[in-house]
């Protein structure tokens, strides 16, 4: 795993704690406030490397009683495993 | 026998070598009647249970999550331990076997309280994959893996390279550890394609010739080397696009760097593609490049030479086991773009050279690396760790 973290740029961090908090269905989307909670990260900092990911195909919303949800998609699963394997 | 095989990754989850690795081997245990379950774990769309070519897959619900990764890989073998354990009052199992430190604690644990040998099979090392041991978490998988090994009735590794690099590094005894190659089904590769038409689709010129890449994009693949070497093989053939399939944390470090020596118009990166695009990419292809600086066996070369395309294969681990120079491919110097274009530019102004190369890998392949030697030789394994 190396120095890996302190070289990923800020949304794969982001993709990274999304993956492995569980975000990885729609059933299992997150709301903005939880991710930066978890990501110790501003929330509209937040929101701009979310949209970033899902501008990669990393990651989606899902809108539940208009309030938006994001979770990772298959190709953002394998983007963070690829760190790993 | 009944097999149990531990793996975090199994089709549809793809991330490296892995996964096909299981599937080849676990489809061949079942093809030869015995009774194969894979325990692994949950992707998006993949059923929790099913049963295909007579594998029983079992897929783990991860139900809690953690932002660090090693906490978040401690709690996915509990969830696997559960899985094995609610199996295992229904069904019988002989053996567990384990591929690499992620699923380590649920095999080690397995073996436990199921009463049963477990055998692992390491596909890389962490002090291999990260040129050495610098952080906590480094530490930790690097004993995590000796803890593997040492509980482990045997020991697989995929090359004699490996086996070198695990004997010392876990000062293992020689005698507790198999060499079994992987293989590939070369079956899939026996299909017409239309190659113009197949480079249409991903946008490249009919007449372009395609220096593939296939891998993630990790330091470790050694992608940066065949983009360094991208100017001297546009030099001698400015038909060339070299086209990298795969994603991966340094992808945009690759991006800047193709870019920056001005070749980012001839470099196509594609991302994931699916199975059937890659098989028809692969057959379009006029050279496969595989650049790796460190490589326990080097899957992809093999799909290569099973696709009849001429592998230029950096000289490093299984990779210079599986790679014969000047007979079933190039070798070219580890981290060296000069040797990489020299054998690439050789491959594509000498068809005699690259006919012959493909030749002598095909028999190669159909000679040694089959999914049928490579179960008969896993069997022969659990044979000996269940003492028969």
């Amino acid at each position: 795993m190396g120095n890996r973290h302190a070289q990923f740029p800020d949304e794969i961090y982001l993709l990274h704690i999304l993956h492995n908090i569980g975000a990885i269905d729609p059933g299992r989307a997150l709301a903005l406030e939880e991710i930066a909670r978890w990501a110790s990260m501003e929330p509209r900092r937040a929101e701009e490397n979310l949209n970033k990911l899902i501008g990669e195909g990393y990651a989606e919303i899902k809108v539940v009683s208009g309030a938006k949800r994001y979770y990772v998609t298959a190709n953002g699963i394998r983007k963070v495993l690829s760190i790993y394997s | 026998m009944d097999i149990c095989i531990l793996t975090w990754e199994y089709p549809p989850r793809i991330v490296g070598g892995i996964s096909r690795h299981c599937e080849g081997l676990a489809r061949s245990l079942a093809k030869m009647g015995h009774n194969t379950h894979i325990v692994t774990l949950e992707f998006p769309g993949a059923p929790l249970y099913e049963e295909n070519e007579g594998v029983k897959i079992h897929r783990t619900l991860i139900e809690l999550g953690h932002p660090n990764f090693i906490v978040w890989t401690f709690l996915f073998n509990h969830f696997m331990e559960k899985k094995i354990a609610e199996l295992s009052r229904r069904e019988k199992i002989d053996i567990i076997h384990a591929h690499d430190w992620l699923v380590a604690p649920a095999g080690i644990s397995s073996k436990h309280y199921l009463k049963i040998p477990l055998v692992a099979t390491v596909h890389s090392t962490e002090v291999g994959r990260s040129y050495g041991l610098h952080n906590p978490d480094s530490y930790l998988i690097d004993g995590i893996e000796w803890w593997l090994t040492y509980e482990s009735e045997r020991v697989i590794v995929t090359s004699s390279a490996m086996r070198k690099e695990v004997e010392e590094h876990f000062h293992l005894p020689s005698e507790k550890i198999d060499v079994i190659p992987n293989a590939i089904d070369a079956s899939k590769y026996e299909v017409n394609v239309d190659r113009s038409a197949v480079k249409r689709r991903f946008g490249i010129h009919s007449h372009e010739k395609i220096i593939l890449f296939i891998g993630r994009l990790v330091p470790q693949k050694g992608v940066e080397y065949l983009i360094r070497a991208a100017p001297k093989i546009i030099e001698q053939h400015p038909e060339s696009r070299i086209v990298i399939v795969g994603d991966g944390w340094i992808k945009d470090q690759l991006w800047s760097l193709a870019a920056s020596i001005g070749c980012q118009h001839k470099i196509t990166f594609l991302g994931f593609v699916s199975d059937q695009d890659l098989i028809e990419l692969t057959l379009s292809s006029d050279v496969l490049v595989v650049p790796s600086i460190y490589e326990p066996f080097g899957i992809v070369a093999l799909e290569g030479m099973a696709a009849g395309i001429p592998v230029v294969a950096s000289d490093v681990g299984g990779l210079a086991e599986i790679v014969e120079h000047d007979k079933t491919g190039f070798l070219a110097y580890r981290e060296n773009p000069d040797s990489i274009a020299w054998g690439v530019n050789k491959i594509l102004s000498d068809p005699g050279y690259a006919s012959w190369l493909v030749q002598n890998a095909k028999r190669k392949i159909r000679e040694v690396y089959s999914w049928e030697a490579v179960a008969r030789k896993t069997i022969e394994v659990y044979k000996k760790a269940l003492g028969e």
